[in-house]
């Protein structure tokens, strides 16, 4: 069943047609991968869903209800999390901050109880402390709670914002790229955890990514974009195979590698 | 008791304001007129330093919104005969009205365009109050009637004198417990990200008006309060120099920080004192303070005393916080691959 969808979208920055009558779907807790050259428009598509860009045209629907044009914030709220290219992490909060932070949309305190310090709001933040030291322990990083955020390692920044996006318990997470710049041990810790996100919380993973032996390893389905166009779609072994794909990305990416090693 | 809690900033707070509390027993009227101010000021630097230092909107507009709350409260008494108690609430809620509304063009402008729109308009407040003279009387300003403690066993300055340390006192645990809340950290996720803030589903202009509105607030009040101290208000009280004390007391106190805005605020009243018999100096000490204090403490005396005392620790303040330089120190990326040293580099 499909709880994300994204049917004829197309946007345009000044002449760059980014995306062109993109269609897509994502089912409940799989994993889908998205690839494509540099500039193929596959940030933009998350940009899309996620509501920072308003598309020109086409439908965006999200558990059965329209999304396109929405407020990020408002399409957060109704549980779809993200996760950027470059690390987000607030510089100014420590690590637990940051992530009871995540859970901004899951607690209720307003101005005058947070003013009058009511025993309820009190209540409210050590529950949140409680579930964001939770969460962090999910992902091994219940060390760190009282770090700040800019004093971890960009690795680590990448596993904590995901631990901050599953924290708020979202029905799907789109994630930008989270094995950019991480140690080859690293992308297999990332592997382990993203199947475990799938496994035992059966939240829907939308990952753009690089990294092919990742991306071809842990997705269910593999998405591919070329020139903001949708070129293929389908199981990650009819991806390797397919000749447009080839042509476009996997075959350049793959004689990169050689020439590289 | 631990030294934690004997050398802590609680510790600081309770010797100031209970310093504060007997220090009409003492003080002549001058002193004590230099304390009232002092808690003026102490409300004032507060509430900038929610908008600025917390939600980090660079606005410039605190003065002019200080004004308002002056001049409503004032106004309201001479034209209307209200007492001071019915128009200083309502001189207040009129500057926090105001001051919200800026966060209109918040949502669209950061950085220096925000100041600059923000100076725009504290230009424009002044020149209401220099021109429509039918109703703010120009240039020259206008008395205001001294509020009456009547009903209460106070007089005249002691009875402002002790409103102002009620008020300041309230605010400043207000302050205290806002910037503590999930309300605090939605203020600094969006001054740290304002892209990654709304998608962790923080409404940008919910949050903004929220800062603006307690920022006007804090203002609007100080404003009441200065009125009624002063017994007169002109508009050269709220100009653009009054805009670089209040700044220069959230940065040489320390920005987003709830204790460095009280350390701020006295101190630099105490500073004005002292130059006040140099009028001209004033304005030179101030600027070279805040030039001094962004070049070589950027982020205050608050991060002096975390380093040197135990107990300075507030949260959502990292800066200078031990265990966090220490981690930093250590190096963070030793272990890293060269790949996230380069990645490291260019975040």
């Amino acid at each position: 069943m499909s709880i994300l969808s994204v049917d004829g979208v197309s946007i345009a920055f000044g002449g760059v047609r980014a995306l062109d009558n993109v269609t897509a779907s994502f089912g409940a807790g799989e994993i889908v991968g998205i690839i494509g050259p540099n500039g193929a428009g596959k940030t933009t598509l998350l940009n899309v869903i996620c509501g920072l860009n308003r598309p020109d045209s086409g439908d965006i629907r999200f558990a059965d209800r329209p999304i396109g044009g929405m407020k990020p914030n408002r399409i957060a709220g109704m549980g779809l999390a993200r996760t950027f290219q470059r690390s987000q992490l607030f510089a100014g909060m420590s690590v637990l901050e940051n992530m009871m932070t995540g859970l901004h949309l899951r607690s209720r305190a307003n101005l005058f109880a947070a003013a009058l310090c009511t025993g309820r709001m009190r209540e409210e933040e050590s529950e949140l402390a409680a579930r964001a030291r939770e969460a962090l322990d999910y992902v091994g990083f219940a060390g760190f709670a009282d770090r700040p955020g800019n004093a971890l390692s960009f690795g680590q920044r990448r596993i904590v914002e995901i631990a901050r996006t599953l924290i708020s318990d979202p029905k799907i997470v789109l994630l930008d790229e989270p094995a950019v710049g991480l140690s080859l041990n690293r992308v297999a810790e990332l592997d382990q955890l993203l199947r475990r996100i799938r496994d035992e919380k059966g939240v829907t993973l939308v990952m753009i990514e690089h990294v092919i032996r990742l991306v071809m390893g842990v997705s269910d389905r593999v998405v591919v974009l070329n020139c903001g166009q949708k070129i293929a779609e389908g199981r990650p072994e009819e991806i390797r195979k397919d000749p447009a794909v080839i042509e476009a990305y996997l075959g350049k990416l793959i004689d990169a590698g050689r020439a590289a090693s | 008791m631990s030294l934690q809690a004997l050398a802590g900033n609680r510790s600081f707070l309770s010797l100031l304001f209970g310093a504060l509390l007997v220090l009409p027993a003492f003080a002549n009227e001058y002193w004590l007129f230099v304390g009232n101010l002092m808690l003026v000021y102490i409300i004032l630097a507060l509430g900038l330093n929610i908008l600025v230092g917390f939600a980090g909107q660079l606005a410039f507009a605190n003065a002019a919104i200080y004004g308002i709350g002056a001049y409503g409260t004032a106004l309201l008494q001479v034209h209307q005969g209200w007492s001071f108690w019915a128009a200083a609430p309502v001189g207040a809620v009129l500057a926090m009205v105001i001051g919200t509304l800026l966060a209109f063009p918040a949502l669209r402008l950061s950085g220096i365009f925000l100041a600059l729109a923000t100076l725009a308009f504290a230009q424009a407040t002044q020149w209401v109050l220099w021109h429509w003279e039918s109703v703010t009387f120009g240039a020259g300003g206008f008395r205001v009637p001294a509020p009456n403690f009547g009903w209460l066993p106070v007089k005249g300055d002691y009875g402002v004198y002790f409103l102002s340390l009620a008020a300041a006192l309230v605010l400043l645990l207000f302050a205290w417990r806002i910037t503590r809340s999930r309300i605090g950290r939605a203020f600094v996720a969006m001054r740290d990200g304002e892209i990654a803030a709304q998608a962790l589903g923080i409404d940008l202009l919910t949050y903004k008006a929220m800062a603006f509105a307690l920022s006007s607030f804090y203002a609007g009040i100080a404003g009441a309060l200065y009125s009624g101290l002063l017994g007169f208000v002109s508009p050269e009280g709220f100009d653009l120099f009054q805009m670089i004390i209040q700044k220069a007391m959230i940065v040489v106190g320390g920005l987003g920080s709830v204790v460095g805005s009280v350390i701020g605020a006295s101190l630099l009243v105490y500073l004005m004192e002292i130059l006040r018999e140099f009028k001209s100096t004033q304005e030179i000490v101030f600027g070279c303070l805040l030039v001094c204090f962004m070049i070589f403490q950027p982020h205050g005396l608050v991060v002096s005393m975390k380093r040197w005392l135990p107990g300075w620790e507030e949260p959502l303040h990292l800066v200078g916080r031990v265990a966090a330089d220490a981690s930093t120190r250590s190096g963070s990326y030793k272990g890293a691959t060269p790949t996230e040293r380069r990645a490291v580099e260019r975040a």
